[in-house]
């Protein structure tokens, strides 16, 4: 049994620094997935099977999430459907009540985790080093803070070690690099559609979110307490066994962060490539592999101790500058409009322009 | 299309063909060579495991025939078409017979990269050649499918034998905007059978007593099924296609009324050639004496009767004679016909009803007439 001093610190405020830590990372999470979709959302006019595919994840994710939820409430799923633009699953019982706020606590928060999750045992087999729980000293708020900062911090830069030595050649290291881009495509519950929509703002989740814990405010307490009272458990056993858990949590947000900034130079570059004449579009595409290739083929006949991430630096370097050549020298004509002129109408009949 | 193979007053709607990602199954199985024949390069070369392969020169292919074998057995299973796993047999065995015609044995996970490289790109050129291979042709009266790289096929169905419409998109299909429509026509051409069947075996016991147990299973689900040549594969833009076929499909199947009036007509046409053949025989009938021309009127006919061959419109009857048995004969079944002539309309225009009495009173007059006379 753990010997703790008895103080407000210990028994009460130090329980809420490793909930303050995942929210703030999940606030992180939330941030990096809007911006994600605002990118999306600017690629969507010129390349709509692309975000019908992140769409696809996304609501495959979402869909997954509901059915765990009846799973776990032992509702049954009588349906289960997805398409790229809706999910849908029905319950063999319909439960009210307790069931039905954790089937929606499913529904809201389970996109955000559960792809994650799946990520983080992925990674498991790859950075297996990063994963190390907070030991601590003292039980108090700043300590558990520190020790989940720990945890964290060790992670995140293992993986940013990881990744700025990869191998690329290495296909394991190839697979994961494309697990990371799929679920970081897919790690966003909302659906981007063909206009810009309430429902896909940051915002529209928070307030969902909020209503949906607002809504039984008593399940809520009922949850507080719970975790207080294993708080309290955990204090007499190990206080690092209930940081622990939401270390976990942690985690997940760190490995969806990580994945979903991966997805932004892939979003970036095939953003800069619709300045590119149609014919030139591959060049950037088709200069990743070769110039990391010839990088590598390059170091054998001059080696170096940084192979990888040279050539891995090689690689970025090259795509940037022949992307920023070809859209400098073959640059696509711009006066070009997706939407017939002919087709834009105004209310009253006459011709109009398009108003964006 | 060649402009001579359309019937006439026959417009091409559309002309489609399958979207280059229509036959990611088959592409799936190039993927998959190159994919593992690189991973079995790198593991045999370059991993922390290639010890394990420096034993002997054959593991590498061992180990690559095998996986791919069993990957082609799980595909043939899941697929249910046995061709994948023939084709990834001929694959291995192919790549065997190279390595002993050339003596590459020293260099097998070299081999083993640039083979699957090669196999998996002229797979996909004969994918490419297959799906351009196929060419649908949606007109105004048909559709016409064709396709095959050596033996030329073609199916062509028209609209009104169209019994039924299946349309499907998977995940693919969705993302990029493409599906398969397959029309079943009324003979049931389309339709398939998905057959599963699962069995497995235990032998317990040594050398002396042995123990062999086998259980099986089947299930066989009729389903809308046919050969890419044979029904709208992978056609993009699907929601427009599967619009314009099922509108072309709409107008070309005879509505509920439209096929009561068909049926009406056919009746029409019958009781309109049973009066013919009866008239015909009257006048055939009729005694060899002096003959006196008397006009007798028809009954009007109904528009859609036109059509039928028009019977005389004067009867020879004799003038002083009367009538015979068989004539009173003839035109009770003539009466009997117009009664079941008037029965058998279908909503009859009130015109036409009309003109109908009128003409039975008139018969009936003459039939009077001709007794008195």
């Amino acid at each position: 049994m753990a010997d703790f001093p008895l103080n407000i610190d210990v028994v009460v405020i130090a329980a809420l620094a490793p909930i303050l830590g995942v929210t703030v990372f999940w606030f992180l999470q939330l941030i990096f997935i809007e911006i994600q979709k605002r990118l999306l959302s600017r690629l969507r006019h010129h390349h709509e099977a692309f975000c019908r595919f992140t769409n696809y994840i996304g609501i495959f994710f979402q869909t997954i999430c509901q059915a765990l939820g009846y799973t776990v409430t032992r509702s049954g799923i009588s349906s289960f459907q997805v398409t790229v633009n809706y999910g849908k699953v029905e319950p063999k019982k319909e439960k009210e009540g307790v069931f039905e706020w954790i089937v929606r606590s499913f529904l809201l928060f389970g996109p955000f985790f559960i792809p994650a999750g799946l990520v983080l045992l992925v990674s498991y087999g790859v950075i297996g080093r990063g994963f190390s729980f907070p030991s601590l000293v003292h039980y108090t708020f700043v300590e558990s803070l520190t020790g989940f900062w720990a945890s964290l911090s060790t992670y995140g830069t293992e993986f940013v070690r990881f990744l700025i030595n990869i191998d690329l050649l290495n296909p394991l290291h190839v697979g994961f690099v494309f697990v990371l881009l799929f679920f970081g495509l897919g790690i966003r519950p909302s659906y981007i559609g063909q206009e810009r929509k309430e429902k896909i703002d940051i915002l529209h989740d928070l307030i969902h979110i909020k209503d949906h814990l607002l809504e039984k405010p008593l399940y809520l307490l009922v949850i507080v307490l719970l975790l207080y009272l294993f708080y309290i458990l955990s204090l007499f056993l190990n206080p690092a066994v209930y940081i622990g858990l939401f270390v976990i949590f942690g985690w997940m947000s760190l490995t969806a962060i990580i994945a979903i900034l991966l997805t932004y130079p892939l979003l970036l570059l095939i953003w800069a490539t619709d300045a590119i004449q149609p014919q030139w579009k591959i060049v950037p595409f088709i200069t990743i592999p070769v110039s990391y290739i010839g990088s590598r083929v390059f170091f054998i006949y001059y080696p170096t101790n940084e192979l990888e991430r040279v050539s891995l630096l090689v690689m970025f370097l090259s795509t940037i500058l022949v992307t920023i050549a070809l859209i400098k020298y073959k640059r696509t004509n711009r006066f070009k409009t997706a939407t017939k002129m002919k087709h834009v109408r105004v209310a009253d009949g006459k011709k109009g322009t398009s108003k964006k | 299309m060649v402009k001579k193979e359309l019937l006439k007053n026959e417009q091409v709607e559309r002309i489609l063909s399958p979207h280059p990602l229509s036959f990611m199954k088959l592409q799936t199985l190039c993927i998959f060579v190159i994919v593992w024949g690189i991973v079995v390069w790198w593991l045999t070369e370059f991993s922390e495991y290639a010890g394990m392969f420096s034993g002997n020169t054959w593991y590498p292919l061992i180990l690559w025939g095998l996986v791919l074998l069993l990957v082609g057995v799980i595909a043939s299973l899941v697929a249910i078409q046995w061709t994948i796993f023939f084709l990834y047999l001929g694959v291995f065995l192919s790549a065997i017979g190279l390595i002993f015609w050339q003596h590459w044995q020293n260099d097998i996970p070299l081999f083993i990269f640039i083979y699957s490289i090669a196999v998996s790109i002229v797979g996909f050129l004969i994918v490419e050649l297959y799906r351009r291979s196929h060419k649908y042709v949606i007109t105004n009266l048909r559709i016409i499918f064709k396709g095959g790289i050596f033996t030329k096929r073609e199916r062509t169905i028209r609209y009104d034998k169209i019994a039924d419409i299946d349309a499907k998109q998977g995940v693919l299909g969705q993302i990029f905007g493409f599906g398969t429509i397959i029309p079943v026509s009324q003979s049931g051409f389309g339709l398939g059978s998905d057959k599963t069947m699962a069995a497995g075996g235990v032998a317990v016991g040594g050398t002396k007593a042995r123990l062999f147990g086998f259980a099986g299973g089947g299930k066989e689900v009729q389903t809308p099924i046919a050969r890419s040549y044979y029904e709208l594969h992978g056609v993009y833009p699907y929601k427009d296609v599967k619009q314009l076929v099922e509108d072309l499909v709409q107008s070309h199947v005879p509505t509920q009324y439209q096929q009561e009036q068909v049926e009406f007509q056919k009746q029409q046409v019958d009781i309109q050639t049973q009066m013919r053949d009866l008239l015909h025989k009257q006048v055939s009938d009729k005694p060899r004496k002096k003959m006196v021309r008397q006009p007798v009127e028809e009954e009007e006919e109904p528009e859609e009767e036109e059509a039928v061959e028009r019977v005389p419109r004067k009867k020879m009857v004799p003038p002083e004679e009367g009538f015979q048995s068989e004539q009173v004969d003839i035109q009770q079944q003539m009466k009997d016909l117009l009664k079941k002539q008037k029965t058998a309309r279908v909503n009859p225009p009130e015109e036409e009803e009309v003109e109908e009495e009128e003409a039975e009173e008139e018969t009936e007059e003459n039939e009077k007439g001709k007794e008195g006379s």
